[in-house]
């Protein structure tokens, strides 16, 4: 099933759409005011990505300065080369310690290795503690947004998994008491916990430090009782100084979800303070991990989105996905940002999603590192067309149309007779015809004359005019 | 070759061109209302502003019942006295980290889950953020980190002459290099993850009070 099967599943329930489509256009716009209050906000996102694109142009030695500095904090620096190595240093980690209750921040990385099933299946009991992904975890879905794990379901449906899974009285909907019955039930599991997986937003090279940033406070609460800590982080994460964060930090809140700043902004250095003797010395692990960043790193044309910060902004501006829902894309990251960085990792696989755009730009627009998200995509339609990615219809159709837009007075004369004929056809037949463009709408009346026609009538008319 | 060595060479197989990052002339400056800017950045995170004289921050604080009938309370060390005092007698024996230490328990991980409930906890921060209504915060334990994110309600005193404008006014008086954990907070747990609506007290504080105390 491909992203348009998908997403004609989602669009089934009209009412579900509209209100997909609104809520997350809510986000966007609280985004803009928030970034209406930033007198340099534009300032900042050329700082944030030259910062960014100054890293990803160094990254061995920003690494190696990072490692050094860990080390000294008391840090442990592992590096996994891909999901398989990152997966197997989290579970030995644990294995060796006889930890077996886990809880777990919000981490797209983590969600990308496929962590929780490989620990689930030996035995580990992992718990999402961000609500939104703790729902999606009991609905055994991956997230449908990298910001808002849930935005895809009603308050209703989270009713009714809370009522299986939580104990919840019937027909309960009201969000505060959902969310006092997970803070109840997750409380035990914090409590409960042995290790604490995070993921991390920056890492600082010269420190060793590095910073993730929560609404909830649970990557805190989750680090801050069980004795192990294990940080997993992507590569494109780093950045060289402290001062570096700043940029940033004024531009993730505001360009996700259009808050000043998150709630909780924390700088780990190293692991937590001993508090006690007899319990578990405290230790800190970071998982440095590859996947994929490498081969993108080596790609000209698609290495700037290894510059994202995840802040979701693409997502919620997009048309195609505020109405095709998160899920319909088939990657773990959905939007435009998913479609430029899924098709690196298997471009057969996901050959769909550079289509799945308007290419009306909007999301280079709001990206606050510049990342240029809609040349990306074409430039990716290329490069799937010129590795046969491309069903064989299209491929024939653009062919032709590649013809015939080389060639001015041909394509003239083929599209005056075509409207000629489509003016005397039937609306249903025409609509049959060019599907599926019209499968939930009818095509606009076709016009008598082209535009061309209309803009030489008119300017036959000036020229004639008075005086 | 070893995972890392391996890695390291594959990212220097196809190097990315050097950037120079562009750094602006200058960065904003203090707003003319300082502390109004950030009462409403507060207040957007969900978090409310209180002015106090430094000796009479008790006072000035919304408590969530009488101050007498509360049991678990967590006060910081560094924080200032106030007058009335808290009576130590008024303060559950499980509430101060002294007294934690005093009972030889130490802080430990017992005593962190033992924490729970926690009514009250009050921090010292360093210094505020007008562009962003935050403070930074260094814990002075696991234990007291623990106690800012188990407590029901949240209070912050932070100097009042110690405001800056931004961020970067911010990290110039922040030696990362040498904290081992310090977080910015702004306004209490929060999450809108159920239909985008807002519920405070996600996991951890469900309000937020920062006082700005005038010496
Ligand atoms: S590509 Fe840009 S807008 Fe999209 S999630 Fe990443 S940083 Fe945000």
């Amino acid at each position: 099933m491909g992203h348009v099967d998908r997403a004609r599943e989602f669009v089934r329930d009209e009412s579900r759409t509209k209100w997909h489509d609104e809520s997350l256009w809510f986000v966007r716009a609280k985004r803009d005011d928030a970034a209406d209050t930033v007198p340099d906000w534009e300032a900042l996102r050329d700082e944030a990505a030259t910062i960014k694109r100054d890293a990803l142009s160094r990254l061995p030695d920003l690494w190696r300065q990072f490692e050094t500095a860990a080390t000294e904090a008391g840090a442990v620096v592992h590096w996994a080369r891909d999901a398989e190595e990152h997966n197997q240093i989290v579970l030995d980690l644990l294995e060796e310690r006889g930890f077996r209750r886990v809880v777990k921040s919000k981490s797209m990385l983590t969600e990308e290795c496929g962590l929780n099933p490989f620990l689930e299946a030996r035995g580990i009991e992992i718990i999402d503690t961000d609500l939104g992904e703790r729902i999606v975890q009991l609905r055994n879905e991956p997230p449908s947004h990298i910001v808002m794990p849930a935005i895809h379901l009603k308050r209703s449906e989270v009713g009714k998994l809370f009522e299986k899974e939580m104990g919840a009285p019937v027909g309960l909907d009201d969000p505060d008491a959902l969310t006092a019955l997970a803070r109840k039930d997750l409380r035990k599991r914090f409590i409960a916990a042995e290790a604490g997986i995070t993921g991390v937003n920056f890492a600082v090279a010269e420190t060793g430090s590095f910073v993730v940033v929560t609404n909830e406070g649970n990557a805190d609460l989750g680090t801050a009782l069980p004795s192990l800590h294990i940080a997993c982080v992507g590569l494109e994460k780093i950045i060289p100084a402290p001062s570096d964060l700043a940029p940033f930090l004024r531009l993730l809140a505001r360009s996700a979800t259009g808050q000043p700043i998150s709630a909780y902004t924390s700088h780990f250095r190293g692991p937590r303070e001993a508090e006690d003797i007899g319990s578990p010395a405290p230790a800190m692990h970071i998982v440095i991990v590859d996947n994929g960043r490498s081969d993108l790193l080596a790609q000209p044309s698609f290495r700037d989105a290894l510059a994202c910060i995840r802040c979701g902004a693409c997502l919620n501006t997009c048309p195609v996905y505020r109405r095709s829902g998160g899920h319909s894309y088939g990657t773990t990251i959905p939007g435009p940002i998913g479609s430029v960085l899924e098709p690196s990792r298997d471009p057969k696989a996901h050959a769909e999603l550079p289509h799945a755009c308007t290419l009306c730009g909007s999301c280079t627009n709001v990206c606050p590192v510049r990342v240029p998200l809609h040349h990306q995509l074409l430039t990716w339609r290329a490069h799937l067309a010129e590795g046969g990615h491309h069903p064989t219809r299209r491929r024939v159709a653009f062919g032709l149309a590649g013809r015939l837009f080389a060639h001015p007075r041909a394509y003239e004369i083929l599209t005056k007779a075509g409207r000629r004929v489509a003016r005397r056809l039937p609306t249903a037949w025409l609509d049959r015809l060019t599907s599926p463009w019209t499968e939930a709408r009818t095509l606009p009346p076709i016009p008598a004359r082209s535009f061309r026609e209309q803009m030489r009538a008119r300017a036959r008319q000036a020229t004639k005019g008075p005086r | 070759m070893s995972a890392r060595d391996q890695i390291l060479a594959a990212l220097t197989r196809h190097p990315a061109p050097p950037v120079e990052p562009a750094r602006p002339e200058s960065r904003p400056e203090m707003p003319a209302n300082p502390w109004s800017v950030l009462e409403e950045r507060l207040a957007q995170n969900g978090g409310r502003l209180v002015h106090s004289h430094s000796g009479a921050w008790i006072d000035s604080v919304k408590w969530p019942c009488e101050f007498a009938e509360l049991t678990h309370v967590y006060v910081a060390k560094n924080v200032p006295e106030s007058s009335p005092t808290p009576p130590a007698s008024q303060l559950s024996p499980t509430a101060h980290l002294s007294t934690l230490t005093s009972r030889g328990v130490g802080a430990t991980a017992k005593a962190m889950r033992d924490l729970e409930p926690l009514e009250v906890t009050v921090l010292y921060a360093d210094f505020a953020v007008a562009e962003n209504g935050a403070v930074w915060h260094v814990p002075a334990s696991a234990l007291e980190r623990t106690a800012a994110l188990l407590a029901e309600h949240l209070i912050v005193l932070v100097p009042a002459s110690s405001l800056v404008a931004t961020l970067h006014h911010a990290y110039e008086r922040i030696a990362l290099a040498e904290t081992r954990f310090g977080w910015f907070l702004s306004g209490p747990s929060k999450t809108a993850d159920i239909e985008q609506s807002l519920v405070l007290g996600a996991h951890g504080p469900r309000t937020m009070q920062l006082v700005a105390l005038e010496s």
